[in-house]
């Protein structure tokens, strides 16, 4: 059943010399995720900007209210839905770990399921998938890359990404740019290198190979010993400087510090790629030598705008660690850094915006109280940006967490421990400009589960930390409209079918999708006569 | 304006800095024995199969918060010391957590997995405590003494200085160190979680409901988001309620701990568990 073709090249930096694989007539052409069709959302973040926004206006802050459910799709799998699914051509595909679901965008009805065999990868969560061509791409537990028809879900290819065996697993949402299938992995409980791969999308055949970490015996390792700074979200793309921006994890051991002294780059960085080779053209470091689990893999936002005068194409990231930082996505120069959440682990931001950690804060024997704690101030689901106020909406939790290591931990995988003690979640809306709060909004109860979702309207979609999906209105996060779906666990997304926007959340394990209603005949004239 | 702030810290206490002059695997304090691993109740040994069995779901399945061992992971218990687990006899209390989950505290909800798969689970978290019982320290280990760096007179004087208006050390805290020890009594003094441990009812909200006719309602708070309220009143009887209907007041008997949270310095929170631990 399955056409395996093992790639022939080892891992390491080579170019793509090969011929520019085109995607076959009438798939999906990632030319379109640069054009921005509006009928679909083709991407994890729906374009490269990571924005998360949608230029969609029909639903407003006056019709919010009116929302109505269409359609539902219960996947029935034991834990909820974390992915951002993905549309195109009127077919929605919605991950979990091991499963793939094709569906009618229109309806919610399965057009086809794919299940990958039982693994003892970790199953924690899955965050999308991504297509070319007739090709939609799965990565799997056990760190596997798959390539299915897009038709019935049958398997075209599938390649390792690293080996399971090792340690090493896969929630990846891939990201296409041109004839590259990108995807990063994860590794936290083992000391792993950091790598990003890309492949070929029509054969699966290793296109290049990018370390955060180099692997051991390289030469000139700048990583200090660390290990780790995985890549396990989606990155973003500007497709005019031909720039691939991807958030690296954090080093490993994690809370072990002693035995990686030094900044570790590129860990717990922001790092800036050419999509033809991994050539690494800059990185800022957001986190130098994190001893907190704060990755900095949340999503790089790209927005072009104004910044002290001056136009400018900025990346935007509200990172794990507390702090908002503003970069110019050309060089890499640090513009702003500031908090967005409650932290007390830096002495200070050095002049090139880099927090100081404080020593003091450092995992020790007898535990550091730290904010935030092991989950961070924000974590993986998308902020949303607003173009037309430029606030940057992000699920924030000030928090406090206890940090412990001791020799006796060793220097292996996680090495110490990380209770938390307190967070509770806020949404907040970030103006760029400043770093400054313009509103925070409370989701009664931990850290938020949700991304944010814009529109051109100036609503955003979120959900609470209890059990229910919202609509607040972007200038001011006030509530507009709720439904309590469960706990929204993922980001939402909006596209266009039949001239009605919709709006797709996940509610604990099912999917839903609402619309503004419709009348279906002309009521006024239906009835008595 | 948002009240963030970078906390300043004093000198390091003298203990800190000794903690951090520690070279990696050099000279360590005597290490006294390691938080006890709580003792299973009811001993119960399980056929190497499930085990076996359960080794796989778990690793896959929950792994990544409590670890492959089920010794710890990134967030989540570490099981061998659980308290649960060791009350726990095939599963009658592991089982209502797996299912039901603990969303307050992060833990999932797992309702649909197969009453087999559960089995297995339960099987291999009893192996590996049963293991861990034969063994000290460990990967994630908090020993007792190692929380304990701190200067019980100067804790004292902070707790009567910040805690005595709900707390008294011969009263409601009397033997506490008897009770709970090391982090647990770290936690628990930093954060209890309400509507656990033996004083359940001291740390739960009570809630107080006036109604738009002038009535009033009032009880312990069962659940509150933006858009809805629930309470248990005096009667046992649960009541509900649109948070846009009504005004009301809740009573937090765990603000103090939360604001607490913000003014500790780790030398102060050092220096007050350890002076709790002087209550035996």
């Amino acid at each position: 059943m399955r056409n395996l073709r093992t790639p022939i090249f080892a891992a390491g930096m080579m170019i793509a010399a090969q011929a520019t694989a085109q995607p076959d007539a009438g798939g999906f052409d990632p030319a379109r995720i640069i054009e921005g069709a509006v009928d679909s959302w083709p991407t994890y973040h729906g374009d490269y900007s990571g924005q998360r926004h949608t230029e969609l206006a029909e639903i407003t802050p006056d019709n919010v209210h009116t929302l109505t459910l269409v359609w539902t799709f219960p996947t029935n799998q034991n834990q909820s839905i974390k992915a951002s699914p993905i549309v195109a051509d009127g077919i929605l595909y919605l991950t979990t770990p091991d499963n793939l679901w094709a569906l009618d965008a229109r309806t919610g009805r399965q057009v086809w399921q794919y299940r990958y065999p039982e693994n003892d990868g970790f199953h924690i969560g899955h965050r999308g998938a991504a297509i070319w061509g007739n090709s939609v791409f799965l990565t799997t537990p056990d760190a596997q890359l798959l390539a299915l028809d897009t038709r019935d879900g049958r398997v075209q290819w599938q390649v390792e990404i690293a080996d399971a065996a090792r340690g090493y697993w896969s929630t990846n949402a891939p990201l296409v740019i041109r004839d590259h299938v990108i995807v990063g992995v994860s590794g936290d409980f083992d000391n792993l290198p950091g790598i990003l791969k890309s492949f070929d999308p029509a054969t699966g055949e290793l296109q290049w190979t990018f370390y955060s970490t180099p692997p051991a015996g390289t030469p000139d390792s700048i990583s200090g010993g660390a290990t780790g700074g995985q890549m396990w979200m989606t990155g973003t793309y500007d497709p005019e400087l031909d720039l691939l921006y991807v958030g690296t994890g954090n080093p490993t051991p994690v809370l072990n510090g002693v035995a990686r002294p030094g900044d570790n780059l590129w860990t717990c960085s922001i790092v800036a790629l050419r999509p033809d080779t991994g050539e690494l053209v800059w990185g800022f470091q957001v986190s130098p030598h994190d001893t907190h689990d704060w990755d900095a893999a949340e999503v790089p936002v790209l927005v072009d705008a104004e910044f002290e005068g001056r136009e400018r194409r900025l990346l935007l990231q509200a990172s794990r660690n507390g702090y908002f930082v503003v970069l110019d996505r050309e060089s890499g120069e640090n513009l702003l850094t500031r908090p967005f959440a409650r932290v007390n682990w830096a002495e200070g931001i050095a002049a090139d915006g880099r927090p100081i950690p404080d020593p003091d804060k450092e995992p020790a024997r007898d535990g550091r109280l730290v904010s935030p704690d092991e989950a961070g101030g924000t974590n993986y689901r998308s902020p949303g940006f607003d173009p037309a106020t430029g606030l940057l909406l992000v699920s924030a939790a000030d928090a406090f967490g206890l940090y412990f290591y001791k020799p006796e931990h060793g220097a292996y995988g996680w090495a110490g421990a990380s209770p938390g003690v307190y967070s509770r979640g806020h949404l907040r809306a970030i103006d760029y400009r400043t770093g400054e709060i313009r509103w925070s909004h409370e989701l009664h109860g931990g850290p938020g589960t949700a991304g944010v979702l814009t529109t051109a309207t100036g609503v955003a979609f979120t959900g609470d930390s209890a059990s229910s999906a919202m609509a607040l209105r972007t200038s001011d996060g006030a509530t507009l409209w709720h439904s309590r779906i469960g706990r929204v666990g993922n980001s939402p997304i909006s596209f266009e079918l039949d001239g009605r926007q919709f709006v797709v959340l996940g509610g604990g394990s099912a999917l839903y999708a609402f619309a503004l209603p419709r009348k279906l005949v002309e009521q006024d004239s239906v009835s008595r006569d | 304006m948002n009240g963030f702030r970078i906390l300043a810290l004093g000198a390091a206490t003298l203990a800190v800095g000794l903690a951090l002059a520690q070279p990696p695997g050099g000279q360590q304090a005597a290490s006294p024995a390691a938080d006890p691993v709580p003792t299973t109740r009811v001993p119960q040994s399980y056929a190497p199969e499930l085990v076996a069995a359960g080794s796989t779901i778990f690793a896959a399945q929950c792994g990544f918060c409590h670890g492959r061992d089920a010794r710890g992971g990134a967030g989540g218990a570490d099981l061998a010391r659980s308290e649960l687990v060791a009350e726990d006899v095939r599963g009658d209390r592991i089982g209502e957590v797996v299912r039901s989950g603990r969303t307050d505290a992060g833990m999932p909800a797992f309702p649909g997995l197969a009453a087999s798969d559960l089995n297995a689970i339960v099987a291999f978290i009893h192996d590996q405590t049963r293991l861990a019982q034969s063994e000290e320290g460990g990967r994630q280990s908090v020993d007792v003494a190692d929380i304990l760096s701190g200067d019980a007179e100067r804790g004292r004087a902070y707790f009567e200085d910040n805690c005595t208006s709900c707390h008294s050390a011969e009263g409601d805290l009397a033997g506490v160190a008897g009770r709970f020890q090391g982090l647990r009594l770290l936690q628990r003094m930093l954060y209890p979680q309400p509507g656990a441990g033996p004083n359940a009812a001291r740390t739960q909200s009570t809630v107080a409901v006036s109604l738009r006719d002038g009535r009033t309602v009032s009880g312990t708070l069962v659940f509150r988001d933006e858009f809805a309220l629930a309470l248990r009143d005096a009667e046992g009887r649960y009541r509900s309620f649109a948070t846009s209907e009504i005004e009301f007041e809740i009573d937090n008997p765990l603000a103090a701990h939360i604001e607490q949270l913000s003014r500790y310095t780790d030398e102060d929170m050092h220096d007050v568990v350890t002076y709790l631990h002087t209550l035996r």
